[in-house]
């Protein structure tokens, strides 16, 4: 019994803050648009009873996901978003991997405080963060300021509103969950392990190729998932630093909630981005189980 | 016919392997190893022994190349190692924590090595082959080293630096994390198959035990120095200090001052005590402040007083450590030294005839002990 207590909170949490909300949207999902408050018909008449139930079934239908395969925006957008996550996890892989691998090999004692230089951007809001790109990319921005003043520019960058500042954005937000995991990786690894390659025979650069990273491999996985699986959705960052051509399906996302107000296309495209994250999720679920049962 | 004695050392002849010529290594104002000269042969078993910190893994690290003196010169083969590096040696190196590739089965641990140099499938494939025949891993090939124990693991680690045929091996602390049964089985192991592949193998170690089980000559080092250079049986029998004496088994010192008398010496160490004599090994100026240095098991004890002994002190049965096998009595003579004596239990401990607070008679013969200067 008080296994089944300790078991039953997760799922009631899990209950609760996903599996509710999730059929609420795909329900919404497959309802269609109406001019009324809530935005969307037919709605659950809870006095009909079980009547009421039936005749919202009947009336829902795949309507709004036929839609998203006749506009060429919507599966533009999630091409989109995808190129732009999976470049800028490969950026951000290698911007954090000489990070870590620096943290990871500095003396004992400055670690904390490194770790500490890593987290430390979390304690001002991440919005403020992207608002402060906004002001260094500017045409005129510091960066223009401080790049004129060395003499190495003398017209105004053309950075802001455009991919490039998509790229420094979400590099910039998601390279603590890059370093973190990849610096748990190299941190616990015996430096013996290096010197007894070279002593077998290896280069400094072989034995890097061969030891260093097949070791912190679980770490590299990890740091791009977390990377990764965030940034398809990613919203804030595409509609502050990025430009009218930035096609990210989080924007898509929100401009058919806020700005054509069609509750049921918007929740399509959702539930649409939640299966395209499910296989992320899942691969990366299986890296850390099989990662626990290496060390197990 | 004689069988011949392995003893390159004595033989003018012979060339060392590895000729330390008046090394030191300085780390900032700490000095590890301190003008240091030594000769290791080839096919020895070289045991560098010492307690933590009097720099030998820092003579080994600098075999190895992962280390270079401050100033003099290592030679491998006549050859001065200088500043080549740690992957272009003839040399490997069994780490202490072994260092087993996690993510590398056995059998591509051990062929790690040979795979950097070749390219030859089939000939890598035999040499890891023999490696695990030797070492006796066959079954194990296909297991990571997680999945194996901790004896298995040490012979990866061994199979894995023996693999490239190498001319010198370096083992750091081998037996280290291996329990006192096994350990001792591994020694027997080691030392065969030292023989077998005819490698040399310096060994770096701070149980003297081991040293002394595994090793052809052992090299006693103190705060970067070496102190004595002797084959095992050399440094227990005729240490030639004090501090190796005392580093080496249990020992009792006892200081006095010298008379020579012929080929013998007396010692006059306590007042009202009766002399010792013991034999000087060079010449001892008379009066001259010594330490006479004998091993427990060389002193014989006695309830009842033998006759015609020249080295004869009485005294009391303080305690009595049994260990099994042998029993060591400590006993309190007249100036309130403790002396130790051992003798073998050769019978059951309920018939032991010496108890505590007994008055005892220690004795030993004039060529028992040994003297040390100082």
């Amino acid at each position: 019994m008080r296994r089944f207590t300790l078991i039953a909170v997760p799922y009631l949490w899990l209950l609760a803050l996903f599996l509710v909300p999730f059929l609420i949207v795909l329900k919404i999902s497959l309802s269609d648009y109406a001019l009324s408050i809530p935005p969307y018909a037919p709605t659950l008449d809870f006095s009909a009873g079980w009547q009421g139930i039936k005749d919202l079934m009947s009336k829902l239908d795949f309507e709004n996901y036929v839609f998203l395969t006749e506009d060429a925006l919507y599966w533009k957008a999630y091409l989109s978003s995808l190129k732009i996550a999976l470049i800028s996890t490969v950026l951000t892989l290698l911007v954090g991997y000489p990070i870590a691998y620096g943290m990871a090999r500095a003396a004992p004692e400055w670690r904390p405080t490194l770790l500490m230089l890593v987290i430390l951007p979390f304690w001002t809001s991440f919005l403020i963060r992207v608002y402060a790109w906004m002001g260094i990319l500017a045409s005129e921005g510091v960066l223009y300021q401080f790049l004129s003043f060395l003499g190495i520019v003398d017209e105004p960058l053309k950075i802001l509103s455009t991919n490039t500042a998509v790229y420094i954005g979400i590099v910039y937000t998601y390279l603590p969950f890059m370093i973190l995991p990849i610096y748990a990786a190299l941190e616990k690894m015996d430096d013996s392990l290096i010197e007894a390659a070279e002593d077998l025979g290896c280069s400094r650069m072989s034995a890097f190729w061969l030891i260093t990273i097949p070791l912190s491999k679980s770490g590299i996985i990890a740091g791009c998932f977390l990377v990764f699986i965030p940034t398809i959705g990613e919203f804030v960052i595409p509609s502050l630093l990025g430009g009218s051509d930035t096609l990210m399906i989080g924007k898509v996302l929100w401009e058919e909630f806020f700005s054509n107000r069609d509750w049921p296309v918007a929740s399509a495209v959702a539930i649409i981005l939640l299966l395209i994250l499910v296989i992320p999720i899942v691969l990366f679920q299986r890296n850390q189980q099989l990662q626990r049962e290496a060390e197990g | 016919m004689n069988q011949k004695v392995f003893a390159p050392w004595d033989d003018p002849n012979q060339k060392p392997l590895i000729q330390f010529q008046n090394v030191t290594k300085k780390f900032g104002t700490f000095t590890a190893i301190d003008d240091l000269s030594l000769d290791i042969y080839e096919r020895e078993f070289f045991a560098l022994l010492g307690p933590s910190g009097c720099g030998k893994t820092t003579m080994m690290r600098m075999l190895a190349g992962f280390e270079t003196p401050t100033s003099g010169t290592i030679r491998l083969s006549g050859q001065d190692l200088g500043q080549t590096a740690p992957n272009k040696r003839a040399v490997n190196m069994m780490f202490q924590s072994y260092a087993l590739f996690p993510h590398l089965s056995v059998w591509e641990n051990i062929a790690f090595g040979l795979k950097r140099e070749s390219t030859d499938k089939d000939a890598i494939a035999a040499r890891v082959e023999e490696m695990l025949r030797l070492t006796r891993l066959g079954k194990f090939a296909k297991r990571k080293p997680h999945q194996i124990s901790g004896g298995q693991r040490q012979r990866v680690a061994l199979a894995r630096s023996l693999a490239k045929s190498p001319k010198l091996l370096l083992l750091d602390e081998p037996l280290g994390a291996l329990d006192k049964k096994l350990r001792e089985e591994t020694q027997f192991e080691l030392m065969d198959i030292q023989e077998k592949t005819g490698t040399t193998f310096v060994i770096v170690t701070h149980d003297q035990e081991e040293a002394m089980t595994v090793a052809s000559r052992v090299a006693v080092m103190d705060e970067g120095r070496l102190v004595q250079v002797a084959t095992p049986a050399d440094i227990y029998e005729a240490p030639n200090s004090v501090y190796v004496a005392d580093f080496i088994g249990d020992v009792n010192i006892i200081e006095g001052n010298a008379t020579p008398n012929g080929d013998r010496v007396r010692i006059d160490w306590a007042e009202g005590q009766p002399e010792i004599w013991g034999t000087a090994q060079k010449p001892v100026a008379s009066g001259e402040r010594i330490s006479f240095a004998i091993r427990p098991e060389k002193v014989t004890i006695s309830k009842e007083k033998p006759e015609d002994r020249r080295n004869l002190l009485e005294g009391e049965v303080i305690d009595i450590a049994y260990l099994g096998n042998i029993s060591t009595f400590h006993v309190k003579v007249g100036n309130g030294q403790i002396i130790k004596a051992q003798s073998a239990n050769t019978r059951r401990l309920a018939n032991r005839d010496i108890t505590w607070e007994d008055r005892v008679w220690l004795t030993f013969t004039e060529t028992a002990g040994v003297l040390l200067e100082g």
